[in-house]
């Protein structure tokens, strides 16, 4: 049993690696509605986005309500960077870089003012740079385009070459799992881990010898980049940068709730709540309100009520007005679906190991 | 033969509008800028008074469980459509004088009621469950209840009733009578008070002060104070944390209950959307002020009600969010704990 | 023991999450199965979660009205349509990356032959190039941003970027924002007589592309603008907005905006802060709604006068085939049918038409068919597509509300299309 189990999880990662890079193989033997690849693509985006959310909000302990906001920036930056109508025109790759570097600078930005701001003084901090953001993009229409958006944009490429669908698919696949690889590794450095003992107890960190400012400043940084990282992706996939409105508090909230419904504070977690939260989204949801609001089945049974005269007939018109569309029903199984999720798991589904059971050197945490 | 009297009838329509929509400001004067300063400051504390009005119940609710409330804004939604829902089958728009005073005191109290009602009902489902779980999980369950809500408001709008246009849209805004005409009450100058304006004030203020009585001087305010500080030390005391923090909840619940009729009234407009800007209003203040702080709330919800107006007038529409919300982060990273609020203590 | 609990807890939201899986995959697959030889499928991509979805409503069962009326068959073929919405849930709105993906399915899927949308023109702009590239026909019953199709009145790069082929596949029933700005802008210059206009936009690309050229024909012909403003379409309200404009005292308000971003609101507050002015707003308010949501009072003619402009005429005024939907669509829905009912009813005909038409029922084949719509006999009149692939339909009409109703004042613009 104690040999068996260290092989599996060494095992797994790989495997699962292996079966997502084989998405776009297993879509063309999935008959023609089914396709795995673009709700797939969607994720990894999420992905990456929660990860860098994961890193501010589950490592360091600091509630981030405008997440949207950096990936606004690292959209707009590429945009910017390479479209034909502004003079700088830069390939995928370098405005890649400058989208990147974009994004720290915001994060610093937004984080050295208000290190003084704590808990949710500072969650509100961040909503209202999301909405700043959001404001400031639509309003300098000028060098934005405001609501019109910025297009076309290069498609992502490889070493020169523009990528077809697959191969973005699989250079998405990559960034993640560079992400992923990348953002556990910060998880057990040095500085993941001030980041952990800070979010557990600042002031005992303080003791430790860590600079919590610093600790802090990194990982706005951190989140900052990985967003806008994710945000430029988006926009090169879509070849425009849509409207500043594409990224508002909604988005934030999503992010937020894929890290928590994962398991706060856990890489892999982020990973399974970006799949769960968006494969509700673009699959679950649509198929299930197509059944809840299925257009027969509370019609028929109300035209039996009829009988009932002036209550069937109100019942009756308002089911065809309203309750039979399926789409009406998404918000509320969405945030059913959330509710559920919270009240049965509460710590997520995967959520971190316990601290004890990190590796040894952990040691700031101990005492 | 009927095109042609239609065609006649549109004729007077256009001479009408000439007639008589053109002159209008002529008649009104141009307003000096200091008109025009007071009637933003009326417009803005008026305003104000209902964000407070929805902030300080948002702000109870925080004080006790710490939850970010994210389904308050539409909470408050789902009461302006049982308000509707009320005034439409009742026919209340057709009620004067006393009657209709009556009437809307009683439609105040009931919404208040239902609206209590529903957040505590919330509260038993959706938090109480994870009163031992982190406050993020708390948060998304209140934003997913939140959604729920939303939709629930998209479904009630599609109630084939008059007031909802018959159902025929349930995602459009809903127009909500004029219980109180939208008339001048008194003139300073040119500034304009209108009988609205005056509503607010007679709501918010006697609630506010009801409520400064309730916490300060009631056992069940005692046991509010206590469990927001201590509900292990509470719990101990022999005080039934759940049971206050229910009653919490209810409290927070009616005073909503009560911002959302006079924001109906004041606003004549109701939507399954309007939830959001709401809450986020009521967040803003009870942050600005200190969460947690009804005081607080109240200078918060006054703050923004004429930062706004004032916004609206000297700056552009188009950046009052941006002011508004580069104000709060300043005042933020000055004070980190809101205007009112106690220094958050470090840990010792 | 509370340790068992948890472990089974967790195990059975485990089973959960996996049986949704499951079911969620056969039932996206299960659908597939019905594809016969001879079905040619139709889909829509509108926003239809959110606030849009009264209006995308009125545009599917135009739609489906469209299909109906051929007895779901066309040309021994039998027509499949596909209701997709390109809004998510926790957006509320037109979400790219859906739209994106519903773009992909139609083009992956070989029975679809053409794709009716988008609502918004943001939205339009992701998945035009797309569709171009695949050589799918659209068909929009919404999109009025006029550098969609019309080279030199947006970016110097527009249309071309949305036709990387340089084939023209995107086609529009309804006239472009530059038609109805000009023509609500002479209204007001000419039959209104108004000599300042305080224009407001929501900040959305159709509200402001609609004030801009406002502004600009404005400017053209010498009237006078006090205030161009971008309001925030979801304030509670707008009275500190409508003490500026009294300040400014224009003789016309012009909102470019729809019900969904709060015109109704503005005309309320503009009426209960007593300023009596004309309040003119674009065919995104000629709805119902926008009656209901403003209410009797704002909407009384004591309060000031209301116009709203629409490209085309109003239900009742259409003869011949026009007056004939209006009929058809009373007796199945109960109502006289809405504006955005007869867009959507329009771009089906039209895309059934061509595929009437073409030889062979092939992709291109189509896209060439729609192409060739020439006097075509519409609902909103006869009209052709132009080069650009623009409906020739420029009968503008402005209309007023009385009684609780729209009540028609009179056509304007006029042009190549003509009220048949």
């Amino acid at each position: 049993m104690s040999a068996a189990a260290p092989r599996r999880i060494r095992l797994t990662p790989w495997a699962g690696l292996a079966a997502l890079a084989a998405v776009p193989f297993i879509d063309a033997l999935l008959p023609g509605g089914l396709r795995l690849e673009d709700p797939m693509s969607e994720v990894f985006i999420y992905a990456i986005l929660a990860l860098g959310l994961n890193v501010l909000t589950g490592f360091t302990g600091l509630l981030n309500l405008g997440v949207a906001a950096f990936a606004a920036i690292g959209a707009y930056a590429f945009a910017i960077a390479t479209c034909e109508i502004y003079p700088f025109q830069l390939g995928f790759w370098p405005a890649l870089g400058v989208t990147v570097a974009a994004g720290a600078i915001a994060g610093f930005a937004l984080g050295a003012p208000t290190l003084r701001v704590r808990g949710d003084y500072l969650a509100i901090v961040t909503l209202g740079f999301g909405e700043i953001v959001k404001d400031v993009l639509v309003n300098l229409d000028t060098i934005t385009k405001g609501t019109q958006g910025i297009n076309p944009l290069p498609p992502p490429s490889f070493l020169g070459t523009p990528l077809e669908a697959r191969g973005q698919y699989w250079l998405l696949l990559a960034f993640v799992t560079v992400t992923f690889v990348g953002v556990r590794a910060l998880e057990r450095s040095r500085v993941g881990r001030a980041w952990i003992s800070i979010r557990e107890d600042e002031l005992a960190s303080r003791a430790m010898g860590i600079r919590p400012d610093h600790a802090k400043m990194l990982a706005f940084a951190t989140c900052a980049a990985l967003a806008a990282l994710a945000g430029a992706l988006m926009v090169s996939r879509l070849s425009s940068s849509g409207e500043p409105g594409n990224y508002d508090f909604q988005v934030s909230i999503l992010a937020l709730c894929i890290i928590i419904v994962g398991g706060i504070g856990s890489v892999r977690g982020t990973l399974v709540g970006a799949i769960v939260m968006v494969g509700m989204n673009s699959i679950v949801l649509v198929k299930l309100s197509e059944l809840v609001g299925s257009p027969d089945a509370p019609g028929a049974a109300l035209d039996e009520a009829q009988g009932l005269a002036k209550v069937g007939v109100f019942l009756r018109t308002w089911a065809q007005n309203v309750l039979v569309n399926p789409t009406n029903w998404k918000f509320l199984l969405f945030g059913l679906a959330l509710v559920l999720m919270m009240v049965f798991r509460p710590q997520g589904i995967l959520p971190p190991r316990p601290l004890h059971e990190a590796p040894p050197e952990g040691g700031e945490e101990g005492a | 033969m009927q095109r042609a009297v239609a065609a006649a009838e549109q004729l007077a329509i256009l001479a009408l509008a000439r007639a008589d929509g053109l002159p209008a400001f002529a008649a009104d004067g141009a307003l000096s800028s200091w008109e025009v300063f007071g009637q933003q400051l009326v417009t803005g504390l008026s305003n104000g008074m209902i964000i407070a009005l929805i902030a300080i119940g948002y702000t109870m609710v925080y004080g006790i469980v710490e939850l970010i409330n994210f389904a308050h804004g539409d909470l408050c939604m789902l009461g302006a459509f049982f308000a509707l829902t009320a005034v439409g089958a009742l026919g209340m728009s057709e009620w004067g004088g006393a009657g209709g005073a009556v009437g809307l005191v009683s439609l105040l109290v009931a919404t208040a009621f239902f609206c209590g009602a529903l957040n505590w009902s919330i509260n038993r489902l959706a938090y109480r469950p994870l009163r031992k779980a982190s406050k993020l999980s708390l948060l998304v369950s209140a934003i997913g209840a939140s959604f729920i809500l939303v939709n629930l408001g998209l479904f009630w709008g599609g109630m084939p009733m008059d007031v909802f246009a018959g159902g025929n849209s349930s995602a459009a805004p809903k127009a909500f009578p004029a219980l109180v005409e939208p008339e001048p009450a008194a003139h300073l100058g040119d500034v304009i008070v209108s009988r609205p304006d005056v509503l607010v004030l007679l709501v918010t203020v006697p609630l506010m002060g009801a409520l400064t009585w309730l916490v300060r001087f009631t056992k069940l305010g005692k046991a509010m104070r206590a469990v927001a500080q201590n509900p292990t030390a509470a719990a101990l005391m022999g005080i039934d944390v759940e049971r206050v923090i229910g009653a919490t909840f209810f409290i927070g619940g009616s005073l909503g209950g009560f911002a959302t009729v006079v924001y109906s009234i004041y606003n004549q407009t109701v939507s399954f959307q309007m939830g959001y800007r709401m809450g986020m209003d009521a967040f803003i203040a009870a942050v600005l002020g200190g969460i947690g702080n009804l005081p607080g709330a109240v200078l918060g919800g006054l703050l923004i009600g004429v930062v706004r107006a004032m916004s609206d007038q000297y700056i552009e529409t188009r950046w009052t969010n941006a002011v508004v919300f580069g104000i709060l982060i300043l005042i933020l990273v000055f004070r980190p704990s809101g205007l009112l609020g106690a220094k958050l203590r470090e840990k010792v | 023991m509370i340790c068992t609990m948890s472990r089974s807890m967790f195990r059975t939201t485990a089973s959960i999450l996996s049986a949704i899986a499951a079911a969620s995959l056969l039932l996206a697959a299960a659908p597939a199965a019905q594809d016969g030889a001879k079905t040619l499928k139709i889909v829509s991509s509108l926003p239809r979660t959110g606030s849009a979805n009264s209006q995308t409503t009125s545009i599917v069962n135009g739609i489906k009205m469209a299909i109906e009326e051929r007895g779901g068959m066309v040309d021994g073929y039998a027509i499949a349509y596909d209701d997709m919405d390109d809004a998510s849930p926790q957006k509320g709105n037109w979400d790219p990356q859906v739209e994106s993906a519903n773009a992909k399915k139609a083009i992956n899927d070989p029975a679809v032959v053409g794709y009716i949308g988008t609502y918004n023109s943001g939205a339009a702009k992701v998945s035009m190039p797309m569709l171009n590239k695949a050589g799918l026909v659209m068909v929009s019953p919404g999109n009025t941003h006029t550098g969609l199709t019309k080279p030199g009145t947006g970016e110097p790069n527009e249309p071309a970027v949305y036709r990387p082929t340089g084939k023209i596949t995107y086609f529009r029933v309804v006239p472009a924002d530059d038609i109805q700005g000009a023509v609500a802008c002479e209204f007001c210059r000419g039959d209104l007589g108004a000599k300042k206009v305080f224009l407001l936009h929501d900040r959305e690309l159709y509200g402001k592309g609609i004030a801009d050229v406002f502004r600009k024909s404005a400017q053209a012909s010498g009237m006078e603008v006090v205030g161009f403003e971008g309001i925030d379409p979801k304030a509670s309200n707008y009275r500190s907005l409508v003490t500026k404009i009294r300040a400014a005292a224009p003789d016309v308000v012009f909102y470019g905006g729809t019900t969904q971003t709060n015109a109704a609101q503005v005309l309320k507050d503009l009426r209960s802060g007593s300023c009596k002015v004309p309040f003119v707003t674009p065919d995104g308010t000629f709805e119902k709604a926008y009656i209901e949501a403003a209410g009797k009072d704002a909407m009384s003619p004591e309060s000031g006068p209301v116009y709203i402009t629409f490209g085309g005429l109003p239900s009742e005024q259409l003869t011949g085939l026009g007056a004939e939907f209006v009929k058809k669509y009373q007796a199945k829905h109960g109502e006289i049918p809405e504006a955005y009912a007869v867009y959507g009813y329009e771009a089906g005909r039209v895309l059934l038409d061509a595929i009437d038409r073409a030889e062979t029922k092939d992709r291109a084949a189509i896209i060439a068919a729609v192409a060739a719509t020439k006097d075509f006999q519409g609902a909103l009149g006869t009209w052709s597509f132009d080069a650009n692939g623009d409906t020739t339909n420029r009968m503008m009409s402005v209309n007023t509300v009385k009684d609780g109703e729209f009540a028609f004042v009179k056509a304007a613009g006029g042009g190549a299309g003509k009220a048949n």
